[in-house]
């Protein structure tokens, strides 16, 4: 385990490094002008140069990448070049809107997925399993800005029972939870599809082996059978799509925080990409691959943890 | 009547429901804006810099300025006319000459934190460090403030500037800081100001939004609401779905929602066109070989359905347009000497020995603008034209004019083009002169007689003759063919009919100015 671990870790490293990289690649490889694009087509020459010397755009690519790691490792994100605040402050502010939203949309769709997946593989072929398969792939189908919007004009502006926007106020738990309900329906539903189809692949297979059978044969109860050894093995895969499934749920919170009007790195990251705000983007994207892999490197190493067969194949 | 049998996991599941009930109940009908003397709107931005000298302007920054720091002068309308109206700060303030401003603060306004009270050092420090800034240009003219007492002052102008007081002072560019405070964090500051000194003070989050509350120092009138919450919402839509919700009382709103709006407005709601000072146009390249004649030019001149822009790409919500100057601004025309033709555009072309034409016409790659572009390109075929639309990012458009970025002006045909003007019709008019070809001017010509009207427009002060020189200035554009004038685009709010609302011409709110209908 401590082999496999180490090899993990350094593997999530080299893949942080390389993502940093494209990224930086790709901000520069936008059509524009940085400077007039950020500072609007009327700026000064005066105003434009020194924006340009104030983000370092006069070094070559390689130095502004060099200037740019090296801050990173030394934990220093970089300054917003509108507000002149610190990027990691700005990413600390914004994270946890983040976090909670994608965990909120995980959280109750894991609640109703797997379940669900359980449900339909133990009745498969029954009528009730059939339309437990639509349905898991009607909310696969339908994409989660559309679900915002809809669930905006029927529980806000049509019910008026939850609020269309914003994330709530500060100390106010109550509040914010309120403000959470319809931005994490929004992004979760997608997967309480995802996850119950997965679950009852894998469920479907567990229960054709033998020692379910041998479980079977001892008289245990069909819920103990199910929950207790059928699914501790058939969720494993699932583990992995929720790792892997959080670097999307991270794309799909940029819609919702978009709509919902809810702070957010994703939101964030809209805004600067639109302004050319550079440091903002490269700070915030930075941090989400940093996100993306620690949580892709934990589900992986709950896998080999619970399954000791993985460990061997890295 | 069946009587359900009371179990565990029956017990378990209603405590939950109860609890939950509990918890979220006293939420579940609040999703509404705030009632009584509290206020909700929409800001569309994040919160920049609240520093007048170093931010970019607009909102919402000076929505925030106005509501929290003096000035002379704010934004006003007098018979349709933009004016400015002196501020609760302002005891007077007359234009002696047009090189002299006097003024007089009235006493006893306070700085916050301890800074003590507003004088004309202020005004002075505050324009001085104005004039070197980066919005300095606004500043041009101005020479310095002769301070006469602790209250009072003189603005001097190096030069006559008719559009000082309502262009540069009633604007952002106009807010008064405190020297004291200003100098003790080093004479800048972004979001955390040093001192305010205005009916309300300011709490903010970044991203989330601006709360006013009343500043307890305050010592002149009250104004009308004492909270209003400025709620972020960047998202147009959602922002609709906001105010439908209840959950704001004013917001902007794109042309879309506008022409819905219009045909079936939610209801309480009243639609408010804050002003027009956009001007759009489709431009062509004069040194063009495809576009040198200028025969050609007033043929494309011809062919082009305003109108049909004016409803096809807008839904009727834009003012169409016959120049530069934008409407409620001195020199604003009524018509153009062109008008939809195109029999007539056949003939010029005809005339210039022109046939099986094909041209570029560039566009940003939003909505409205690309239905503009087809609609252009379908006019044009119309004539025997064929036209290639090319949509492009901000980037790379906003470059394609200009010599220092590369060689795409070279190739440049026709573009479909919107600028923000100003609120003094001079202002439209700097893009188009001598300095400018290759830098904004990109249908590149210049003209002697436009050089010499825009010196004068600075600097006369009468309206009427003001009036005669901005027509004529837009006459002499129109006649070198390269301009399609096209529409004036809204800034367009919906608010609730329970709210009186108060717009600056450029779109922004003066909050302090918002107050009960009735």
């Amino acid at each position: 385990m401590p082999i496999y671990f180490a090899k993990r870790i350094g593997l999530s490293i080299i893949i942080v490094l390389i993502a940093v990289l494209i990224l930086f690649s790709l901000l520069h490889l936008m059509p524009g002008d940085p400077a007039s694009i950020a500072l609007g087509p009327r700026a000064t020459p005066e105003i434009q140069q020194k924006y340009i010397e104030k983000m370092h755009l006069d070094e070559p690519v390689f130095v502004q990448f060099l200037i740019f790691t090296g801050n990173v490792l030394r934990g220093d994100l970089g300054i917003d070049v509108f507000s002149e605040r610190s990027v990691g402050a700005t990413v600390a502010e914004q994270l946890p809107y983040t976090l909670s939203l994608c965990l909120a949309a995980m959280g109750w769709a894991a609640l109703l997925g797997i379940p669900l997946g359980c449900f339909s593989a133990v009745r498969s072929n029954s009528l009730l399993d059939r339309f437990t398969g639509v349905f898991s792939v009607g909310t696969i189908a339908v994409p989660s800005f559309l679900v915002s919007v809809w669930s905006i004009l029927v529980f806000s502006v049509m019910l008026r029972w939850l609020p269309a926007v914003g994330a709530g106020d500060a100390g106010d738990i109550g509040d914010q939870l309120v403000h959470l309900i319809l931005p994490a329906f929004a992004v979760g539903l997608g997967w309480v599809g995802y996850l119950a189809r997965m679950v009852r692949a894998s469920m479907l297979e567990v229960m054709g082996e033998n020692y379910i059978r041998s479980a079977r044969a001892f008289g245990l109860r069909q819920n103990t059978v199910v929950y207790r050894y059928a699914l501790k093995v058939a969720i494993l895969p699932t583990i992995t799509l929720i790792g892997i499934g959080f670097g999307g749920l991270l794309s799909s919170a940029v819609f919702a925080e978009i709509i919902f009007s809810r702070p957010g790195l994703g939101r964030v990251i809209y805004d600067m990409v639109l302004s050319r705000n550079f440091p903002v983007i490269q700070g915030s994207v930075m941090v989400m691959i940093f996100l993306y892999v620690l949580v892709t490197l934990f589900a992986d190493l709950v896998v080999a943890w619970l399954d000791p067969r993985v460990r061997d194949s890295l | 009547m069946a009587i359900t049998k009371p179990t565990r996991r029956r017990f378990i599941a209603s405590s939950a429901a109860l609890g939950a009930v509990a918890t979220f109940g006293p939420y579940m009908s609040f999703a509404q804006a705030q009632s009584g003397n509290s206020l909700t709107v929409r800001f569309y931005g994040a919160l920049d810099s609240l520093d007048p000298g170093y931010n970019v302007g607009g909102s919402p920054d000076n929505d925030v300025l106005w509501a929290i720091n003096p000035a002379l002068v704010h934004f006003g309308k007098k018979d349709g006319q933009l004016t400015y109206r002196p501020t609760a700060y302002v005891e007077s303030i007359t234009e002696r000459d047009p090189t002299h401003i006097d003024f007089t603060l009235k006493p006893g306004f306070q700085w916050t934190n301890g800074f003590g009270e507003l004088t004309a050092e202020d005004v002075a420090y505050s324009y001085d460090r104005m004039s070197t800034s980066e919005w300095k240009g606004f500043f041009e003219a101005f020479e310095t403030v002769e301070v006469k007492d602790k209250y009072s002052g003189t603005i001097v102008m190096k030069t006559p500037f008719a559009p000082f007081i309502v262009s540069t002072l009633s604007s952002g560019t106009g807010v008064i800081l405190s020297q004291k405070a200003t100098e003790s964090v080093g004479g800048k500051f972004t979001t955390d100001m040093p001192a305010t000194c205005g009916p309300y003070l300011y709490e903010w989050k970044q991203k989330q939004w601006v709360k006013l509350r009343p500043n307890p120092e305050w010592t002149g009138p009250k104004p009308a609401y004492d909270n209003i919450d400025c709620i972020f919402i960047t998202e147009d839509t959602a922002a609709a779905l906001a105010y439908e919700a209840g959950e704001v009382e004013v917001t902007k709103i794109v042309p879309q929602t506008y022409a819905r709006y219009k045909e079936s407005p939610p209801p309480d709601s009243k639609l408010e066109v804050a002003g027009a000072l956009q001007y759009m146009w489709m431009g062509m390249n004069t040194e063009n070989p495809k576009l040198k004649d200028m025969k050609v030019r007033e043929a494309i001149q011809y062919a082009i359905d305003r109108d049909a822009v004016v409803q096809g790409a807008y839904g009727g919500t834009v003012e169409p347009s016959y120049g530069v100057v934008c409407p409620g601004l001195v020199g604003k025309r009524d018509q153009s000497q062109y008008s939809y033709d195109p029999e007539k555009a056949r003939a010029l072309l005809a005339e210039a020995g022109v046939s099986g034409l094909e041209l570029t016409l560039r566009t940003l790659n939003n909505q409205e603008r690309v239905l503009t572009a087809q609609i252009i390109q379908a006019n044009l075929a119309d004539v025997g034209i064929t036209v290639k639309v090319i949509p492009l990012d901000s980037g790379p458009f906003w470059e394609m004019g200009q010599e220092s970025k590369g060689d795409t002006w070279k190739d440049l045909e026709l573009w479909i083009m919107r600028y923000g003007a100003g609120t003094d019709p001079y202002e439209p008019f700097q893009w188009f002169k001598r300095d400018q070809v290759g830098i904004w001017n990109w249908e590149r010509w210049s003209d002697d007689e436009f050089e010499e009207l825009y010196q004068k427009g600075i600097s006369v002060t009468d309206p009427d003759e003001r009036n005669q020189i901005y027509i004529r200035m837009q006459e002499i554009m129109e006649q070198t063919g390269a301009y399609v004038w096209l529409a004036h685009e809204p800034e367009v709010y919906v608010h609730r009919a329970s709210v009186d609302v108060d717009f600056a011409p450029s779109g922004e709110m003066q909050l302090l100015y918002f107050k009960p209908a009735g």
